[in-house]
């Protein structure tokens, strides 16, 4: 499985050396790892993009029943990412995890077209999805990067639903992890990775070693389209399903969402003819 | 009226459905109750005859991305399933190592299980083999078959029958090309395998797989030895998300299952 390399005359070589010799070998081990990383993905099932939000009555929430949903366009841009790792040979395995109801499944099948090997399903319904939040799912992240021995974890930076931009931190610090959060470039260098992240005051550029968790932003890549023969393949790559208890998880509510409203809506401007009406209008309601 | 318990029971009763469909890869029901569909006529209108792959010298019909199903979902497309009008990166490299070593089947009478669009068996077929059997459970396959083996002028018989499971002694070469990306499917097609080895020990069995996860983790790939390797094509790759290296296995008897 392993290439060539023979690793028990080496080590009999090194270990009769000095400390230079046995950090040579750990970043060679580190260079394997890199070639054979498993890349954990995790997609949320999500209102589209393009569909019109609208408030429920009783202003508990937004109208979800019947509304086309999609897989949220960071996590389809994270998805990408980890396909492109494992074109360019750094990756051997991608897993396209989603925790929410049945329907979820659909997501991770998207996923499996885009390039995943296999998917993970946490199964959460009624209630309990609707009051599941990032702390919740990074909870399970975190349980589920340990138990399938992940090294990788790229997640998308926010939902457009949630707009909470907490999963991807909260994650790496359940697992004291390193992280790399908005991510526009990611590349591998020697041990580690190199990746340039979008802040407010521009680009930063920073070094994570292995394993880590990064959060991809929208300049990361442009997403593949699934094609019919890759839909096709994904109907057979197996997803396994759970539940969140699966994983030590309980799914309390730490929030109680209070009210959702719609945004006020905009009131009405008023056009003048020339500057002087500018000037006497502002005067006139006090501004100037 | 409990909706919970009706929805449960069609969940249960589409999901075995789905299970028999994808593991026996029938024809969906909707065209079996529609005795005019002419699959000559579909594949006609539908694919267009290409090239474009590892093995140019084979033309065969598929569909490209300049066919309109090649966007389609899974649910869009009129037949169920057209593994045929694809050209999977597994068989691509089957042929391609038939095509550059063709005394492997010269005079020797070959089965191509899975056929597909039946390039494997048509490399086979110009390479010299004695007798070429393509085998499909898909009939929209045989007739794809047929046509891509008029397009290279070679003659091929076809079969629509169930092959997996049965023993075949009077085959010098089995062809699997791209079978393992289903676990449970690869688990069937190696036990298969083993059995098909006792039975008829002259038998060669050649293998091509793109890397596909459920063929590299699976432990029946330590009886296989590889023969060769094949770094896919631009358009391989790009059509195949995540797959880059192809490899051609043999079935090795001296080997152990670990």
């Amino acid at each position: 499985m392993w290439p060539i390399f023979d690793y028990g005359r080496f080590v009999s070589i090194i270990s009769s050396s000095d400390v230079y010799g046995v950090v040579w070998m750990r970043s060679l081990a580190q260079l394997h790892k890199m070639a054979n990383l498993r890349v954990l993905v995790g997609v949320k099932r999500v209102i589209d993009y393009a569909v019109k939000i609208r408030v429920k009555p009783d202003n508990s929430g937004v109208v979800t029943d019947g509304v086309k949903h999609s897989m949220n366009p960071f996590c389809e841009i994270a998805m990408e990412e980890a396909v492109r790792l494992k074109e360019k040979k750094l990756a051997k395995e991608i897993i396209a995890v989603s925790c929410g109801p049945a329907q979820a499944q659909e997501t991770i099948r998207t996923a499996l077209a885009m390039g995943a090997d296999r998917g993970i399903h946490v199964e959460v319904t009624g209630k309990e999805y609707e009051n599941m939040t990032p702390l919740h799912v990074s909870k399970i992240m975190a349980k589920l990067a340990q138990d399938q021995e992940a090294n990788l974890v790229i997640l998308g930076k926010q939902s457009i639903d949630g707009d909470n931009n907490q999963t991807g931190q909260m994650t790496a610090a359940l697992l004291d992890w390193p992280q790399a959060t908005f991510a526009s470039e990611v590349t591998k260098e020697n041990d580690h990775l190199k990746v340039v992240r979008e802040i407010d005051g521009g680009l930063e550029t920073v070094k994570v070693t292995l394993p880590a968790v990064i959060t991809a932003d929208l300049r990361l890549n442009e997403p593949r389209y699934a094609t019919l023969p890759n839909i096709m393949k994904a109907k057979k790559k197996k997803i396994a399903k759970h539940k969140a208890a699966d994983f030590g998880v309980d799914l309390t509510p730490t929030l109680e969402v209070v009210g959702v409203e719609d945004p006020p809506v905009r009131q009405a401007g008023q056009k003048v003819e020339s500057t002087e009406e500018l000037v006497a209008k502002l005067k006139d309601s006090g501004v100037v | 009226m409990n909706y919970a318990f009706t929805y449960k029971m069609y969940f249960k009763a589409n999901l075995l459905y789905q299970r028999l469909n994808l593991l026996f890869r029938r024809c969906h029901s909707e065209r079996r109750d529609n005795p005019s569909f002419d699959p000559i006529k579909f594949i006609q209108g539908n694919t267009e005859i290409s090239t474009n792959h590892m093995t140019p010298e084979i033309k065969l019909h598929l569909i490209t991305p300049r066919c309109a199903l090649w966007d389609s979902g899974a649910d869009q497309c009129p037949v169920s399933d057209p593994f045929w009008a694809f050209y999977w990166p597994g068989g691509q490299v089957l042929t391609r190592y038939i095509l550059d070593n063709g005394s492997v089947v010269k005079d020797k009478s070959v089965l191509d299980v899975g056929s597909g669009c039946g390039a494997s068996a048509i490399a086979a077929a110009m390479r010299g083999a004695r007798r070429v059997l393509a085998n499909d459970i898909d009939p929209v396959a045989a007739a794809a078959m047929k046509m891509n083996a008029k397009l290279n002028s070679v003659n091929l018989e076809t079969s629509t029958d169930n092959l997996i499971g049965q023993g075949l002694h009077q085959w010098d070469v089995v062809f699997l090309g791209d079978m393992f990306y289903d676990e449970e499917f690869a688990s069937t097609v190696s036990d298969w395998l083993k059995t098909l080895k006792q039975s008829n020990s002259s038998c060669e069995i050649l293998i091509g797989d793109p890397g596909r996860f459920s063929f590299e983790e699976h432990p029946a790939k330590s009886l296989l030895c590889k023969v060769a390797e094949y770094e896919l094509d631009e358009v391989c790759r790009r059509e195949n998300n995540g797959l880059t290296l192809g490899g051609v296995w043999a079935y090795d008897p001296t080997r152990t299952m670990k």
